[in-house]
């Protein structure tokens, strides 16, 4: 055998056997050895005693011997240097400025700059360690330190520095795990030096016990060099806790949590805005001590859609991030029940069936204003034997009218209760998005002293003048336009042709109220075998209204239920009407819809645009136009969105905006200027992932690793090569061979021959 | 709900009604109850039979119609006192007649037993109630158990399996529809409540066991047809006022549940 490539040796046991036959063995011979000294206790002859014990612990070595059997190893050993892994941060917080000040550098600039600056304490660090050098983020990148020191000069140095630093999310603990994992040619772990802001996303507490025992498994000091959180200043909005939609009319709460960094007392206040509108208020108040402070912002959302909301708090003097001090969300705004006032001129069937079905639909809040007594009338009795109460004009609608999602006037007249003053505000009430629906009978449209007011203004058609009959008593039988052939609020059955002959089959309507012209845009659903129109719907502002020209749809009802048709086409048409008036989504003709919530910073938004007619057929060639409004500000941006293609459907590209929500506003029109529709949506411009939304420096979590694991922090001064590493090298075994020490067979005979011996002299001696 | 009357009450009305031999006053009221009341100032114009409401009146096979003159009285009395508008005319129908369903307000009543119904009448009746319809039941003999009283339960036994006349008790909307009231009343006072049946939530049978109709009945020249026991006039404006609750019933439902007019009700109850 070749013995030069070996440098070391060491005496071994080659035995096979295990440790439990060997130690009893060691037992018996120990026994045996133990034996022949109660047995000699009686020799006289010191001499003799001596030369039996000898040849009995011989033979008992000799036993060992041949069961542990004893061979040389020789060792071909090398002496490695241990490993030091220096992690760079390079998560985008590092773009983030590193302090305050009117141009500063990033904290990546600032990082670069110290690799630069211990590049010397690095190559004398590398003579005793092998160094490792890392970028990480959420994992780690193998980095050169000589290149790093190189991007920290030059004219694009902040290009590179910011080109570096783009990881979306940071994760401390991972990164230390894995650098400590890493290594290379399985050299000792004697160190890791840490150089970050801090800013971890992945919600790393070093004072938990999960995160305690995960450092201490590094088995080695993590060393760390805050960057950019050396005494600064900063205020952020960390945090927003809300529902993901609300009910309109039902305080909506939001949760803030505020992070801050070398505040002392202080109270912020903390405000809420809708598009520009501050819609609630409240103060945060910073102790001075927590690094959090959260504060509870309520208001009522007094219309459904969707908005776009930010929170903010004031950028103060000397604050590292002014970015940070926002943020911004969209909330779905909803109805949970529909609020309906229903103001009836005088008791009916009609109103009977009306009021049954409102108040049995769960999803319809009702309330009710039944004329039941005229001027006129005489009720033989005292006030106080009647269960009348006034009729609360001022109330209704004045004050509580914005509150209602539907008005309807059920041939009802407004003169008698001197409601003239109060028509203006119904019609503004629509046009701002409010719904309105006139049904007919002998109190109603031209009978109901409308003409020439502020309510046919908003309704779809014209009443006629004064002298012309109010109503028509002709029977008539109903039949679909083909904008109601088409019409959500129409559709009593699914399929046209049964559809259609639905509404043949339905009771007959024993008269009409007399109708003027059809508005621009409005549109005739049903109408009479000789063209009147019996239903009516239009536009006005932001608001729908309808007319119902008759004061008989009860007998789709109770009529129908007669004929064997059942009251379903009744319910089915109102329950229909009353989504389609409050503008219920699942009826909305035109729609526009983001293509995600949250776009990327710098990312052009996209809309999905359904352009349809309020006779919900495609707009084909429309012309789009998009009114950006800023969730901030409220400040409005007009962009185009191009045009519509043959099927009506459109996606429209948004330039990049800044961050923040945005509410869209797209407006269709057709090559004739004319509006098709008009359609919302909301989306928010943010960075996805939570390495921007948390990017505030955390030296105090970074002094928890360090100390976790027998490190401590270090500046941008301290010598990398004085640090207290642990041992700079240990002894690895890379060849090793054994070879026993002896022939078994002779040391066989060897025993034999003492036992022999001993047992010769033993006998002679007279010894058993 | 809504009064806007500022004109005085007619305090006089009630003491004007006792005197039975009242012919002038008698005849004009009658000439009202025969189609005058279009001469009341609200309507402007006519919008047919149809929005303006009638009775029915159900045909059995008993003496079906034993107060010819109470309905139409009822009619003309609602009309003037509320704003209903009605005609002061009767549709005699069949149960088993699909035009019953043009009239969600039906009368059934008699002096007397009545055959059991037939199967398609019961059929009839069932729908009609079930859809909607309200039915009442004015017992013209005013017989607390009588042989009417019987044929209605047995009627409604068969119609209604399941669903026996309940008293209606004092709280229900029915006595605050439009009068505040304490109680039934009619010609007779045989039975101190109501009785009903509810399906889905409303009153859709309501059994007067005192002739209601018979406290309304005029002759042909403007005189009651009855006398009213045992509280003579002021019985019989009862009874006209729990016609007129009967009607507000039928077409508001339990309007005057609503929570706006709870506080106004509760102090006028305590006065």
């Amino acid at each position: 055998m070749d013995t030069a490539a070996y440098n070391a040796w060491r005496i071994t046991a080659l035995t096979s056997l295990p440790a439990w036959a060997l130690l009893l063995a060691l037992g018996a011979v120990a026994g045996g050895v133990f034996l022949t000294g109660l047995g000699l206790r009686g020799e006289p002859s010191a001499l003799r005693k001596r030369l039996l014990w000898t040849l009995r612990v011989v033979a008992a070595l000799l036993v060992l011997g041949l069961l542990l059997e004893p061979g040389l190893e020789l060792r071909a050993e090398t002496r490695v240097k241990a490993r030091i892994a220096l992690l760079l941060d390079t998560s985008k917080s590092m773009r983030l400025p590193a302090h305050a000040g009117s141009e500063p550098a990033s904290r990546m600039q600032e990082a670069l700059a110290w690799v630069k600056k211990h590049e010397a304490d690095l190559q004398s660090l590398a003579a005793r360690f092998q160094v490792d050098v890392y970028g990480f983020d959420k994992e780690l990148t193998p980095q050169d330190a000589g290149k790093l020191a190189s991007l920290s000069e030059g004219p694009g140095a902040a290009k590179a520095a910011r080109e570096l630093a783009a990881g979306t999310s940071t994760d401390l603990l991972s990164s230390l795990s894995a650098a400590a994992r890493a290594g290379s040619g399985g050299r000792p772990l004697a160190g890791l030096v840490l150089a970050s802001d801090g800013a971890d996303n992945e919600g790393l507490e070093a004072a938990g016990p999960t995160a305690r025992q995960e450092l201490e498994k590094l088995g080695a000091p993590v060393f760390a060099l805050p960057i950019g959180g050396a005494a600064q200043l900063d205020l952020a909005v960390e945090h927003l806790q809300h529902d993901d939609f609300a009910f309109v009319r039902s305080p909506v709460k939001l949760r803030v949590r505020l992070s801050q960094q070398g505040f002392e007392k202080k109270t912020v206040p903390v405000t809420l805005r809708r598009e520009g509108v501050v819609v609630a208020q409240a103060d945060a108040k910073l102790d001075g001590k927590s690094r959090t402070a959260e504060v509870e912002l309520q208001f009522m959302p007094d219309r459904t859609g969707k908005f776009a909301f930010t929170v903010s708090v004031p950028v103060y003097e000397g604050e590292a991030l002014k970015d940070n001090n926002k943020k911004s969300f969209t909330l779905n705004v909803i109805r949970d029940r529909v609020r309906v006032l229903l103001v009836v001129g005088h008791p009916s069937w009609d109103v009977r069936f009306l009021r049954q079905l409102l108040k049995r639909d769960p999803n319809v809040d009702l309330i009710s204003f039944f004329i039941l007594r005229t001027p006129s009338d005489d009720t033989h009795s005292s006030q106080d034997e009647l269960s009348l109460i006034p009729f609360p004009t001022n109330e209704i609608f004045s004050e509580q009218l914005r509150t209602f999602d539907l008005v309807i006037f059920q041939d009802f007249n407004h003169r008698p209760y001197h409601m003239s003053q109060y028509l203006d505000g119904i019609a503004a009430y629509v046009r701002d998005g409010g719904a309105f629906a006139m049904l007919g009978g002998e109190q109603s449209f031209s009978a109901g002293d409308y003409l020439n007011t502020a309510i046919e203004e908003i309704l779809p058609l014209s009443l006629v003048p004064p002298g012309a009959p109010a109503v028509d008593e002709t029977a008539a039988v109903l039949k679909l336009t083909e904008a109601g052939k088409r019409h959500p609020i129409t559709e009593l059955v699914p399929g046209t042709a049964q559809n259609e002959a639905l509404w043949g089959k339905l009771p007959r309507l024993p008269g009409l109220n007399t109708a003027g012209t059809i508005k621009p845009g409005a549109q005739v659903l049903v109408q009479a075998q000789d063209g009147r129109p019996v239903l009516v719907v239009g536009e006005a502002g932001r608001g729908r209204t309808l007319s119902l020209l008759t004061d008989a749809s009860w007998q789709w009802s109770f009529v129908a239920a007669g004929q064997e048709l059942g009251p379903r086409a009744y319910e089915t048409f109102w329950h229909s009407a009353i989504r389609w008036l409050v503008r219920d989504p699942a009826l909305t003709p035109m729609r526009v819809q983001a293509e995600r919530p949250v776009f990327e910073p710098g990312e052009p938004p996209a809309l999905g645009v359904e352009v349809r007619g309020s006779d919900y057929g495609a707009a084909g060639g429309a012309q789009l136009v998009v009114q950006l409004t800023n969730g901030e500000t409220g400040q409005v941006a007009p962009v185009s969105g191009g045009t519509a293609g043959e099927s009506g459907d459109a996606r429209v590209l948004l330039p990049p905006l800044a961050e923040g929500a945005w509410r869209a506003t797209v407006v269709a029109r057709r090559p004739d200027g004319t509006e098709v529709g008009v359609a919302e949506e909301a989306f928010t411009v943010a960075p996805s992932g939570p390495e921007l939304l948390q990017p505030a420096p955390r030296p105090e979590l970074l002094e928890l690793i360090a100390k976790a694991t027998g490190g401590r922090l270090i500046d941008e001064g301290t010598s990398l090569s004085g640090l207290p590493f642990r041992d700079p090298e240990r002894v690895e075994v890379g060849q090793r061979v054994t070879r026993p020490l002896w022939d078994t067979w002779t040391v066989l005979a060897l025993l034999a021959a003492v036992v022999g011996a001993e047992w010769v002299l033993r006998r002679r001696w007279g010894h058993a | 709900m809504a009064d806007r009357s500022t004109k005085p009450l007619d305090r006089d009305a009630q003491s004007a009604q006792r005197t039975r031999r009242g012919l002038l006053r008698g005849c004009l009221r009658f000439g009202a109850a025969l189609g005058v009341g279009a001469l009341l100032p609200r309507r402007a114009e006519a919008f047919g039979e149809a929005a303006r409401l009638v009775f029915a009146q159900v045909r059995h096979a008993g003496r079906w119609d034993p107060r010819p003159d109470g309905l139409p009285r009822l009619a003309w009395e609602v009309s003037r006192r509320t704003s209903i508008d009605t005609l002061p005319t009767v549709r005699p129908v069949s149960l088993a007649d699909p035009e019953i369903f043009k009239t969600p307000f039906a009368v059934l009543s008699s002096d007397g037993a009545f055959p059991a119904l037939s199967d398609a009448e019961v059929a009839g009746l069932r729908r009609y109630l079930s859809y909607g319809g309200l039915l009442l039941i004015d017992d013209a003999s005013a017989q607390k158990g009588g042989s009417f009283e019987q044929s209605v339960r047995a009627m409604l036994a068969a119609v209604l399996p399941g669903a026996p006349l309940k008293p209606i008790l004092r709280e229900h909307v029915l006595y605050k529809a439009f009068y505040l009231l304490d109680g039934p009343s009619g010609r007779l006072a045989a039975t101190p409540d109501l009785l009903g049946i509810e399906l889905g939530g409303r009153l859709a049978v309501i059994y007067s066991g005192n002739d209601l109709a018979g406290a309304l009945a005029r002759d042909s020249f403007g005189a009651w047809e009855y006398e009213v026991v045992p509280g003579g006039e002021s019985q019989r404006e009862r009874a006209i006022r729990l016609g007129v609750n009967l009607l507000m019933y039928a077409m508001c439902l339990d309007y005057k549940e609503d929570q706006v007019h709870i506080s106004f009700i509760m102090k006028r109850r305590r006065i």
